[in-house]
């Protein structure tokens, strides 16, 4: 009883007889699913094709000759490997906000503080602005600490969220008080209470907030080239318009540059999902 | 020294995140709602000295602007049509493949997901593709079955339509995973009482696991909220906010007018209007939220 | 409670003095800053170069540096989307490159906020930035006021591409001349079939209408410098466009890309800029020799537009005279053709037109034939704007088709509004 996890619960259920629905699921599902993967899977055979064969009418789906020409391109004359380190180390930095995010939420669900509410309403506000409006004054601010055309500069501003912090309150206020107390009583610190308790219990929420982090950090764009004076520290997405910007009408190499994009993303979720998603314990709830 | 650090705690947990927005958010924020009081253009950005306070003026011109007002019009359309059918895909879909046995169910997480994390450059790409009137996908499937061409992106409702389409196509993975991970904090002892008592699977569905979910619904229907107030990304990068203004959000709007015509006192006005109706909308959600399972 | 209160309200405060400092203390640096680097001393220029062309600035900086070994040009490469938003924070903060490429319908406005440098004083000790050496066009876009802010780069114009065999099947020896026959070709083109059409008018493109405009004679601000868009002239231009939308000649909507379409003759004329050469021919090699490019149709004249890139000097730039003394290197006639082999983006300066691969060029010809009657947009901050508005308008009138006459006094009453 110590892991819940779908194969266990479902195996339950089909004694009632819920064959056909899981049958109607699969079905409705693999469907959803193909209309979501199309774009995807012309995508990645468009970045195989041939700049003729790209453009051509009425397009193919399957591209009639295979080249890799795209890609070793892409390799040969943009800087990648320097915007691949550049993207690594953002998303580096983006993990140590990931904890301050979490610690924060948990600030916010489990104690009662005076002005928790008018802090966290602070807190829900800073996302309700479009983030085009501050972009000149937050430059102005790094400017003035002397912190343009630094990796500081670029991970600062994005380093923690409300979204984030929204996200770990949600989840950490469904940890029942009782267990916290118990803990306490036992004479453990606050500091102890949330690496021992409250983090392995989140396992879940971190993991969907670790694979948003590094999606945005992988992602990361305006950012960077606005606080960047020197490529060297450009990123990927950064690379990739520069790439739509000087061969607009390439789009097989445009192509190539989005799939190599989304690559290491679909392995990382594949991998998330399949060795942490599924195999934290929630014994800590029962 | 310890208990004095103990009794601090909560506010040691959230100092260090609130200096970072309070200095990257808030300060901005503040400077932004001044500038909105300001005639700030180009010479003004390079030369403070060159600014003058004109009141209100940015803010009575900006609700008189018949452009803001279709962009209002337009995102409380997406707002409207959008929010709900995030969250009832993504939750359905949730629940199929949480209740799934089959390994293939794990495979659809990623599936999902995919959009999700999808550079928008590539995305503009493709789906430009698809919605396109002489060669896309879309109208192909249509005619192959005998109906006529839909005029996806050229026509201003069906626009914003097929850019809801895009922006749900996009939403449902992130959303979903955040309700994978609700679902699966739900002890599965909770499921086996409700067995012993007979529910079938639609009554547990129904009297534990949505109930379960209230945090995740209420956290995915604020953040979604807040998100398409501020559409932008698709519009921005499918229609610039055409035919006839017909996709032009107030995010775009302010964009535009901001970055592409250096009006920021103008630009800053509207994102105020526009920051005032997302708190109002918020609030309300709170409140609504508070008074059903006081979990606020 | 209070305590972290106070602490936050500490912190805000000190960064917002902070940012007031800094933002004063790089304002007095911006004043001071003289026109540094010395001949013989050792600098570094930065250099930000926007889409395409900064792919191949590097070379080129290369070359420099081999003839001026003491200064050494860093090139950092902007996409054009987000290089106005870039320029705009380098302006905030008084920090930014030394040179800038400017697309020449950003100069009125960062002109206009100060941060261009004045290239005057430079031109007596470099010749090659001397205005009298470009095309003249080039040299208006490139200023604001009297003030000569940018020094041209490279030029394009747009001219008439078209299918050499289908137009001679619809009784078109040569191009269409006037914009009779540019019509009447494109309405005989279109009856071909269903799906087919005679010209692509891209209905996005900002300047069209102001140039079919400018043809029809129609001058764009009254004396006392009012717009003028409603002007009978004006109108006249506006329906002629609208015709070809009209009368089934030109698509509204078609969704292809010009260049597939164009091959596969749906549509067998459109307007563009020299860059289209390149593509078609790499993108569509089986028509080669099916096409060609023709100067303007014309009415009154057949002015075309004029646009390109020009270099600047960022206002608070400490290297001035390297700035300079690059920006001349860039603009030597020697330098601009080697360019044109690397980018095939065409020479402002007019003395690179003399040389023989432009002279004995088929396009180029059409193309050096062309800039002669080319004349940029005009150079006024707010253009921008009216541009954008202009599209809005047009978009009701071939959409809907809408009154002309009327839909451009809104048009004219918007632009008023934007140039009080």
């Amino acid at each position: 009883m110590s892991a819940t996890t779908a194969g266990q619960k479902g195996g339950l259920r089909e004694r009632e007889g819920g064959k056909t629905f899981q049958w109607v699921s699969g079905i409705v599902l693999t469907i959803g699913g193909l209309l979501f993967l199309l774009p995807f899977i012309w995508m990645i055979l468009s970045s195989f094709k041939p700049e003729g064969e790209i453009v051509q009418i009425p397009p193919t789906l399957w591209p009639k000759s295979f080249t890799m020409s795209n890609f070793n391109y892409l390799f040969e004359n943009m800087n990648f490997g320097v915007y691949l380190r550049n993207t690594l180390i953002i998303v580096l930095f983006s993990f140590a906000g990931l904890l301050l995010n979490a610690v924060a939420g948990f600030g916010f669900a489990k104690y009662d503080f005076k002005g928790r509410n008018a802090l966290f309403v602070l807190v829900l506000a800073t996302m309700m602005i479009p983030s085009q409006v501050t972009m000149i004054p937050v430059y102005l601010i790094l400017n003035s600490l002397g912190l343009t055309n630094t990796m500081t500069g670029i991970v600062l501003p994005g380093l923690v969220g409300a979204f984030a912090i929204f996200l770990f309150r949600q989840f950490m206020s469904t940890i029942p008080t009782e267990l916290l107390e118990a803990t306490r009583l036992d004479g453990a610190s606050e500091y102890r209470i949330f690496l021992q308790i409250a983090l392995p219990i989140s396992k879940p929420i971190l993991a969907v907030q670790a694979i948003l982090t590094f999606i945005a950090g992988w992602n990361s764009f305006l950012w960077p080239l606005i606080i960047a004076n020197d490529e060297s520290l450009y990123t990927l997405s950064v690379g990739l318009s520069l790439l739509k910007g000087q061969y607009a009408a390439n789009f097989g190499l445009q192509m190539a540059g989005a799939t190599f994009m989304v690559a290491p993303v679909i392995a990382l979720f594949t991998y998330f999902q399949k060795h942490i998603i599924e195999n934290f314990s929630i014994s800590g709830m029962k | 020294m310890k208990g004095f650090l103990n009794k601090q705690a909560p506010y040691v947990f959230i100092a260090p995140t609130l200096i970072l927005l309070t200095l990257f958010s808030i300060v901005p924020i503040l400077v932004a709602l001044a500038i909105s009081f300001t005639d700030m253009d180009l010479g003004g950005l390079a030369n403070f000295r060159s600014i003058s306070f004109i009141g209100f003026a940015n803010y009575a011109e900006v609700l008189k602007d018949p452009v803001f007002l279709k962009a209002i019009f337009n995102t409380l359309f997406y707002v409207i049509i959008g929010v709900p059918l995030v969250i009832l895909f993504s939750l359905a879909v949730a629940l199929l493949i949480n209740l799934g046995t089959s390994r293939i169910f794990k495979a659809f997480r990623v599936v999902y997901y995919l959009p999700s994390v999808t550079n928008i450059v590539a995305v503009a790409v493709v789906w430009s593709y698809l919605y396109n009137p002489a060669i896309g996908l879309f109208n192909y499937i249509l005619n192959s079955v005998g109906l006529p061409d839909v005029p996806w992106l050229t026509e201003p409702t069906v626009a914003k339509l097929s850019l809801i389409l895009l922006a749900l196509w996009k939403a449902i993975g992130l959303n979903m995973i955040i309700f994978i991970a609700a679902l699966q904090g739900i002890p599965k002892s909770y499921y086996e009482a409700a067995q012993l008592d007979g529910a079938n699977q639609w009554q547990q569905v129904t009297r534990i696991t949505i109930p379960m979910l209230r945090f995740a619904i209420f956290f995915v229907s604020i953040t979604t909220m807040i998100g398409w107030l501020q559409f932008f990304e698709e519009p921005f990068v499918m229609t610039q906010g055409g035919p006839l203004d017909g996709t032009l959000s107030v995010a775009l709007f302010i964009y535009q007018n901001g970055f592409k015509f250096n009006n920021f006192g103008y630009a800053a006005a509207g994102s105020f209007v526009l920051f005032v109706c997302i708190i109002a909308i918020t609030l309300i959600q709170l409140r609504l939220q508070k008074n059903e399972s006081d979990m606020t | 409670m209070r305590k972290t209160l106070a602490m936050i309200t500490t912190v805000a405060l000190g960064a917002g003095l902070l940012a007031g400092c800094g933002a004063n203390k790089n304002a007095e640096g911006g004043a001071n800053a003289g026109n540094g680097g010395k001949a013989d001393e050792k600098v570094t220029i930065n250099v930000w170069g926007m889409g395409e062309e900064a792919k191949t600035l590097p070379v080129m900086a290369e070359a420099f540096k081999k003839e001026n070994p003491n200064i050494t040009v860093n090139v950092q490469a902007l996409p054009w989307d987000q290089g106005h938003d870039k320029l705009l924070t380098a302006i905030a903060s008084k920090k930014g490159p030394d040179v800038i490429q400017m697309g020449t319908s950003w100069i009125p406005e960062f002109a206009e906020a100060g941060a261009l440098a004045d290239l005057a004083p430079y031109v007596g000790q470099y010749p090659e930035l001397n205005p009298d050496n470009f095309y003249e066009g080039a040299v208006a876009a490139g200023k604001a006021g009297d003030k000569y802010v940018s020094s041209p780069w490279y030029v394009e114009t747009r001219v008439l591409y078209y299918r050499t065999d289908l137009l001679k099947e619809a009784g078109y020896d040569k191009a269409p001349q006037t914009w009779e026959e540019l019509s009447d070709a494109a309405q005989k083109l279109a009856k071909r079939g269903d799906g087919k059409y005679g010209i692509s008018i891209d209905p996005k493109e900002q300047s069209l209408g102001f140039m079919f405009s400018r043809q029809n004679g129609a001058t764009w601000f009254t004396e006392d410098g009012k717009p003028n868009f409603s002007d009978d002239k004006f109108v006249e231009a506006v329906q002629y466009i609208n015709s070809f939308y009209q009368n089934g000649s030109a698509p509204k909507d078609l969704g292809l890309d010009i260049i597939p379409a164009f091959k596969q003759g749906i549509l067998p004329m459109f307007i563009s800029g020299p860059w289209m050469i390149k593509l078609i021919q790499d993108q569509a090699p089986d028509i080669n020799g099916k096409w060609t490019i023709a100067v303007l149709p014309k009415k009154e004249n057949n002015i075309s537009l004029l646009g390109g890139s020009n270099l600047s000097i960022f206002e608070y730039s400490k290297n001035k005279d390297a700035a300079a003394k690059f920006i001349a290197f860039m603009s030597k006639p020697e330098t601009q053709v080697k360019w044109m082999e690397q980018t095939s983006s065409l020479p402002a300066a007019t003395a690179a037109w003399e040389n023989d691969k432009l002279k004995n060029d088929e396009f180029y010809k059409v193309i050096g034939e062309q800039l002669k009657a080319a004349q940029p947009m005009p150079v006024i901050p707010e253009w921008a704007q009216i541009s954008d508005s202009y599209l809005k308008h047009f978009e009701v009138i071939y959409r809907s088709n809408a009154d002309v006459k009327k839909e451009l006094e809104a048009f004219n009453a918007d632009a008023a509004k934007l140039m009080k």
